[in-house]
């Protein structure tokens, strides 16, 4: 059937000869603040980030406290056990980061957002920059709950020397796995879906291929080499030898490089994919 | 004047939408109608960039969407009422969505007690009724204050009071202007408020035309209940008008009841009942898209 134009009356004329103002990229980035506010609202109107936080700060606060009273056949000192917990701070900001993207194709608003925004790379950019955001939140909570934990257990302060260097190397980690989160959220879309594959990844799969693949392959391993950014020393999963040990900034890179995939390849689907 | 040329969209080795060309007028309600799976949501979703055609395009006064400096402002969708994180409040949902185009977060305030939400701005969204949901995915469109709405069922899940309240919210919306492009499977309801029409079926378009110019496509039918009713026939056969016979009782198309009853007269036949029916718009859309429909009761 050929088309059929429906008759336009007289005001409609004069609304079609009217010519709409076009984007550019010089827009595009004039939006970015809105976008950043837009994302702002969206983590802070949310009880489950709220719950996130709260839960960060009071395992992180339980686990040093648990080492300072129960480990007591070696002596621990607050510089040492405060950075411990970040290594499950670092999954909840991965979770976090999932959420900040999986949530919103879930129910839906995914959809308003890319309506409201046609450049998708804008909110991946805010959407990365909120990831980073609260993932520096989310290590610099852990950190002072543990801190405040180890204290209340009784540590003493210990050398300090290194604990600006940890503090900085451990909020790098929460941030890149929070965004590590996203990436994978933009990948899978789906929050139940992601967050499993983050920590089946992460607590089973990793551990199992330390056991058969040398140190020299395994410290490629993106939660071994983000692991061995907090400088936790031990045996176990993340123990290297000296030999093969990476430095931490190359364990940041190696980290940060699968991040960086994560992200691009969820870009790339953002972009290609349609939306419901 | 929104413009839609030659959108065409596969999934797969399935077919959703194929060459479908119309225009939209402003300062008209159009309605948007077909049977289930016949590619309206589809074609919606690509009118606002969220499905990428295969071919074709939709321009709004000569402006892709995904060009438009601030779509915002100037096309509203409410594509599907349940878009909203159910543990965000209704005023949180609409600034971040206010935030996202560059609006003021006064917009919210606004757009609330617009759509009679004001005093449920507070709560969750989780726990609003499908037609508090209709209205706050309609308070999201309107904060650009847009010149443009498309709308993709929005009278489900609303009271009768609340249908009204839409029906006169967008007929003035299009009075002093604006465009509206609404799907709805209420025909009823769209015959009381559209001017215009454009019916789909199996992804291809079957009429873009006026509401009026649709109805008249189905012929009017007289009904005649008479104890003679095989003279009858005959009488009417020799006037050339087509009858369908069953018992005492006449369908006849083609003809009018003033025909009829002085035929009848002429005649000395006697009639018990005669009644003149009028197409309705269902009907009209029925027989339309009867081919199309891909799900329908035995």
């Amino acid at each position: 059937m050929t088309s059929t134009t429906v008759a336009i009356p007289s005001t409609a004329t004069r609304a079609s000869t009217k010519q709409l103002a076009t984007r550019s990229t010089a827009d595009d980035l004039k939006a970015l603040p809105g976008v950043l506010k837009s994302e702002w609202i969206k983590i802070s109107s949310l009880r489950a980030n709220k719950a996130i936080l709260g839960l960060t700060a009071v395992v992180g606060g339980f686990v040093a406290w648990a080492v300072a009273t129960l480990v007591t056949d070696e002596v621990q000192t607050i510089s040492e056990v405060f950075i411990f917990s970040t290594v499950l701070t670092a999954v909840f900001a991965s979770v976090a980061g999932v959420l900040l993207f999986s949530s919103e194709a879930q129910h839906g608003t995914l959809a308003t957002a890319l309506t409201a925004q046609s450049a998708r790379w804008v909110i991946v950019a805010a959407k990365t920059t909120m990831a980073i955001a609260f993932g520096l939140v989310l290590g610099a909570a852990g950190m002072v709950a543990s801190f405040g934990g180890a204290l209340l257990g009784g540590l003493e302060l210990g050398s300090t020397s290194m604990m600006v260097t940890t503090t900085l190397w451990g909020l790098l980690f929460t941030a890149l796995s929070a965004v590590l989160g996203l990436g994978i959220g933009m990948i899978v879309r789906h929050s139940s879906g992601a967050i499993s594959t983050l920590l089946v990844w992460g607590l089973v799969v990793e551990n199992l291929l330390t056991l058969f693949l040398s140190e020299r392959i395994s410290r490629f391993l993106p939660f071994v080499a983000g692991n061995n950014l907090l400088g936790i020393e031990g045996e176990g999963a993340f123990a290297e030898s000296a030999a093969t040990a990476l430095t931490r900034a190359q364990d940041a890179l190696v980290f940060g490089g699968y991040t960086a995939v994560a992200l691009a390849v969820g870009t790339i689907l953002l972009y290609r994919r349609d939306t419901n | 004047m929104i413009t839609v040329s030659g959108l065409t969209k596969h999934y797969g080795k399935r077919l959703a939408v194929h060459d479908m060309s119309f225009d939209i007028a402003a300062g008209r309600v159009t309605g948007f109608v077909g049977p289930n799976g016949a590619g309206k949501s589809t074609t919606m979703r690509m009118m606002v960039g969220l499905t990428r055609p295969d071919s074709g395009e939709v321009r709004y006064h000569g402006t892709r969407y995904t060009e438009l400096k601030n779509p915002a402002r100037v096309v509203g969708s409410v594509l599907d009422a349940r878009c909203m994180h159910p543990g965000r409040t209704a005023r949180n949902h609409l600034r971040a969505a206010a935030a996202l185009s560059g609006l003021p977060a006064q917009r919210a305030e606004e757009v609330l007690a617009e759509v009679g939400l004001e005093t449920a701005a507070g709560q969750r969204a989780g726990g609003f009724s499908l037609g508090m949901r209709q209205r706050l995915a309609l308070a999201g469109a309107l904060l650009g204050n847009p010149e443009v709405l498309l709308l993709d069922e929005p009278s489900n899940g609303l009271d009768p009071d609340g249908i009204r309240w839409l029906r006169t919210y967008l007929s003035d919306f299009a009075q002093r202007g604006g465009t509206v492009f609404v799907s709805s499977h209420l025909i009823g309801e769209l015959s009381m408020f559209a001017d215009d029409l454009v019916v789909v079926g199996g992804g291809r378009l079957l009429a873009a035309e006026s509401v009026e110019s649709i109805t008249a496509r189905s012929e009017t039918t007289v009904t005649v209940e008479t104890p003679q009713p095989a003279e009858l026939a005959a009488v009417l056969a020799s006037q050339g008008v087509r009858a369908s016979v069953s018992g005492n009782r006449l369908v006849l198309r083609g003809t009018s009841k003033a025909v009829v009853s002085q035929l009848a007269y002429d005649s000395g036949i006697r009639l018990v009942e005669l009644t003149e029916n009028s197409p309705s718009l269902e009907d009209s859309l029925l027989d339309l898209t009867r081919a199309s429909t891909e799900f329908a009761a035995a």
